[in-house]
């Protein structure tokens, strides 16, 4: 196994790549009695178009098609429900989908391989039928439901909607009602067949395990199967422009919400993504001059959350928070962005900033399933989280000031904003 | 881990939890007093004005750069509602000193005395507190107190245990009322903290790699040696419902929501503190996990909803049935629920829910230990009820519930009060 330490936190990562093409990643954590194991397939909303290894044709699929996988994978042949038996075992099962990964995970004190028995089959057991697929439309048209009424999420999807044309980061993960009325148990095979091989899983565990033991406890479980070829993934062509800079939504809200995006292009890594949180903090964080004085004010009365989102197909800055007037928020920010680029970055702001950046990455290994979870999703986005702790040294203010001319430009912004 | 305390002055503690299992300290401060329509807005504009400034600290930024220039030391604030109490909550979180990149002095000592300073020492102008902080914080008051009809599905449960203690302290909205802010200004605002700081409850936390200095540290802070003994003016939970509810109270009321959302607040009666380990297993059966009745037969049979759950707040002894439905499901998801209730009162659940249960709780218990604020709430909710549980009798006490315990649980709850929100 290939094993990374990291000095600075002092941990380290075990790391294998087995014949059939599974990552698996151990994070022993010595005297912790929660265990974490977490299963993800490097497959989300955003693949709805794509062609089968083996295959010609474009395969297309209604929108929904990862998520509803995700609900319908605990369903077995023998009529239990996977999510069921966790529970009977004592162990906190779940499973989530984002736009680039789908993740089958649980988190226990004792019968640690019970329950990993139990996530190993149901993942590499499908059983669809058409009762059974018929029956989750109910419960995913209530989740469907649920997500209309949280203004934070019609914010968000609305921002997105501002931003892109035609990248599927626009689309609801769950679908809508009526692109998973389309769903089948045959679009469901296809998908789990081309997506659920293990050349294109990662298997995450964390908690106090030795990990040559814990892999061959993984493979004990694996069923044969061959690694598959490439899946060709066909995303739309997706233009620079923003679609609209303004959008707005009437819900039964308190005080206006909003959501500010940048679009950003080309790829992103863990130095460009360190330098965006230093920046952002910088320009309406906490101690920044243009919270002050929106506070001061009285447009914000909480600190915006900010955020650089990133998959291979799509990269963006996103702030959010509630205003009693977003225009104002969004005016004040165009013109300190337009400061900052004039008057450069302060050395002693940005010192101070990177400080504080850093210990964030170093609280991040506290708690068992935040390692986990970190480490799966950054392995999907090609990085290893450790070099947050490493890259972070060597960004410069120079380097900072260029990301902010490439990056904040005014006519890649978008203002969402839902209100009464 | 070992966890101790030491009553520095009556009524105020220090709580140490000495632990290796993470990479940061976690410094608490909690306030507690007794919550009441009198204070309930003050106390909320308190907790929002020592956000503001202390003392060397006179403003927000500067309080937040120098928490930034401690490597990102998180200062957050919270207001809760623990039984009849009002407790105002104050953290620091650190990365400990074995996990920066370079040597610094001693982050535990100095957060620990900003902490103290921020919550005891408070900016002050003219024996009152800056007025334009007042002002501010009592706006930011009023946004959060309007804020509660954004997020529906907390606004529905916030609403049906406000109809249940009608006229009661736990019916009162934590945040307050805005017709209460009129009255406050920087002076009568001040001359009340200095009220509350010497007559509540105060338990400061410390949790991390300490040193063996850490209480005489917080002995000899200038701001803790300024405090007097004092009779703490808060309610301990120990009060058990007597009686169960003689007929249901139903609640609609419409906004603008695309789902529906029940609510059912229920009475459990009980007849002596220690059946509260009783009443978890029997909310844990009921809605307490995927295995429990709400969840396997109003979503997964009846396919009704997405969320089908309940929570046992175990202060107030309530259980809360909660589901977020069709509008139209209305009475069919209703009649289901009675259903659960009924059948818990009944006895139709066996013995393996029962193992199932305790199995899920047990393992909650064990990983208190291994979340720092966990390990903190827990130390705490001890400290307030007076119970002073280890953890493994805590473990003890589940693993001994019977069938025969949980039905009695069943015979002695009754729905009180039933809240839809719909369209």
């Amino acid at each position: 196994m290939q094993v990374i330490e990291n000095l600075k936190v002092k941990e380290k990562v075990y790391i294998e790549k087995l014949e059939n093409g599974l990552t698996v990643m151990i994070i022993p954590k010595k005297g912790i009695q929660k265990k974490y194991m977490i299963w993800g397939t490097h497959y989300g909303s955003n693949e709805s178009s794509f062609i089968v290894p083996g295959e010609d044709e474009l395969t297309t699929v209604p929108n929904g098609v990862a998520h509803f996988l995700e609900h319908k994978l605990f369903e077995q042949e023998n009529g239990t429900n996977s999510l069921d038996v966790l529970t009977s075992l004592g162990v906190e099962a779940n499973a989530y989908t984002t736009n680039d990964h789908t993740a089958y995970l649980f988190e226990c004190t004792d019968n640690f391989y019970e329950a990993m028995d139990e996530l190993m089959d149901y993942v590499q057991h499908p059983y669809f039928t058409d009762e059974n697929v018929e029956k989750e439309k109910g419960i995913i048209g209530q989740e469907i439901m649920m997500y209309d009424d949280y203004p934070e999420w019609r914010v968000y999807l609305n921002a997105m909607q501002a931003m892109y044309h035609n990248n599927p980061v626009k689309i609801d993960i769950v679908g809508t009602i009526e692109t998973i009325r389309k769903i089948d148990k045959e679009i469901l095979y296809k998908c789990y067949h081309t997506f659920y091989n293990p050349s294109n899983m990662t298997m995450v565990l964390c908690g106090d395990f030795v990990p040559e033991n814990m892999l061959e406890e993984v493979k004990k479980r694996l069923v044969n199967t061959k690694a598959s070829g490439e899946i060709k993934r066909v995303y739309p062509k997706e233009p620079e422009e923003i679609v609209q800079e303004k959008i707005e939504q009437k819900l039964e809200v308190s005080q206006p919400l909003y959501t500010i995006g940048i679009k950003d292009t080309g790829k992103c890594d863990v130095k460009k993504h360190i330098a965006m949180e230093i920046l952002l903090n910088l320009l309406i964080g906490r101690s920044s001059n243009l919270y002050k004085e929106l506070y001061h004010e009285g447009i914000v009365y909480a600190q915006p959350s900010l955020e650089y989102e990133f998959t291979n197909i799509y990269a963006h800055v996103l702030m959010n928070g509630q205003a009693n007037n977003p225009e104002k928020v969004y005016q004040k920010l165009k013109e300190e962005v337009q400061k900052f680029k004039t008057n450069g970055i302060n050395k002693s702001d940005f010192n101070r900033m990177k400080k504080m950046i850093y210990g964030g990455y170093v609280k991040e290994y506290n708690d068992v399933s935040d390692i986990a979870r970190m480490f799966l999703a950054d392995y999907f986005k090609g990085i290893n989280s450790f070099d947050y702790l490493e890259e972070i040294e060597g960004i410069t203010v120079e380097y900072l000031e260029q990301i902010l001319k490439d990056v904040f430009k005014e006519e890649k912004m978008v203002l969402s904003i839902v209100k009464n | 881990m070992e966890y101790k305390q030491t009553e520095l002055k009556k009524g105020i503690k220090l709580h140490t939890i000495q632990t290796d299992k993470f990479k940061t300290n976690l410094i608490a401060v909690f306030i507690t007093t007794k919550l009441n329509r009198e204070n309930v807005t003050k106390n909320a504009v308190i907790s929002a004005i020592l956000r503001r400034g202390s003392k060397t600290m006179p403003s927000q930024e500067e309080i937040s750069k120098q928490m930034e220039e401690m490597y990102g030391a998180s200062f957050d604030c919270g207001l809760d509602k623990m039984g009849d109490n009002q407790v105002l909550k104050f953290y620091l979180e650190t990365v400990n000193d074995d996990f920066l990149p370079q040597k610094e002095e001693d982050i535990l000592k100095i957060s620990l005395e900003k902490l103290l300073e921020i919550v005891l020492n408070p900016y002050t102008e003219n024996e009152g507190f800056k007025p334009e902080y007042v002002e501010q914080e009592k706006n930011n008051i009023k946004q959060r107190i309007e804020g509660k009809i954004d997020n529906k599905a907390r606004y529905a449960l916030d609403r049906c245990i406000e109809e249940m203690y009608k006229n009661k302290p736990f019916g009162l909205y934590k945040f307050g009322y805005v017709e209460d802010l009129e009255n406050i200004n920087e002076k009568n605002l001040y001359v009340y903290y200095q009220e509350l700081i010497s007559s509540c409850k105060i338990d400061i936390f410390v949790s991390g790699i300490l040193k063996d200095n850490i209480n005489q540290v917080v002995t000899e802070n200038e701001n803790i040696k300024k405090l007097k003994e004092r009779t703490p003016d808060y309610i301990v939970p120990k009060e058990l419902n007597k009686d169960l509810p003689k007929e249901e109270k139903v609640v609609t009321e419409s906004m603008e929501v695309t789902q529906g959302k029940l609510i059912l607040g229920l009475n459990i009666c009980l007849e002596k503190e220690d059946l509260r380990y009783d009443t978890l297993i029997y909310n844990s059966i009921l809605g307490g996990s995927a295995n429990s009745k709400m969840f396997q037969n109003v979503r997964e049979k009846a396919h009704l909803a997405y969320v089908a759950n309940s929570n046992y707040l175990r202060y107030k002894n309530n259980i809360f049935v909660n589901c977020g439905i069709e509008i139209g499901n209305y009475q069919k998801a209703l009649e289901l629920i009675r259903e659960q209730i009924e059948n818990m009162k009944k006895g139709e659940f066996t013995q393996e829910d029962i193992n199932n249960a305790k199995k899920g709780i047990i393992a909650t218990i064990k990983t208190i230990d291994d979340e720092q604020d966990t390990g903190i709430t827990y130390y705490f909710g001890q400290e307030l009820s007076e119970s002073g549980i280890s953890i493994e009798e805590y473990m003890e006490r589940i693993k001994q519930v019977s069938k025969e315990d949980v039905i009695h649980i069943g015979e002695n709850v009754a729905i009180d009060t039933i809240y839809f929100l719909k369209d």
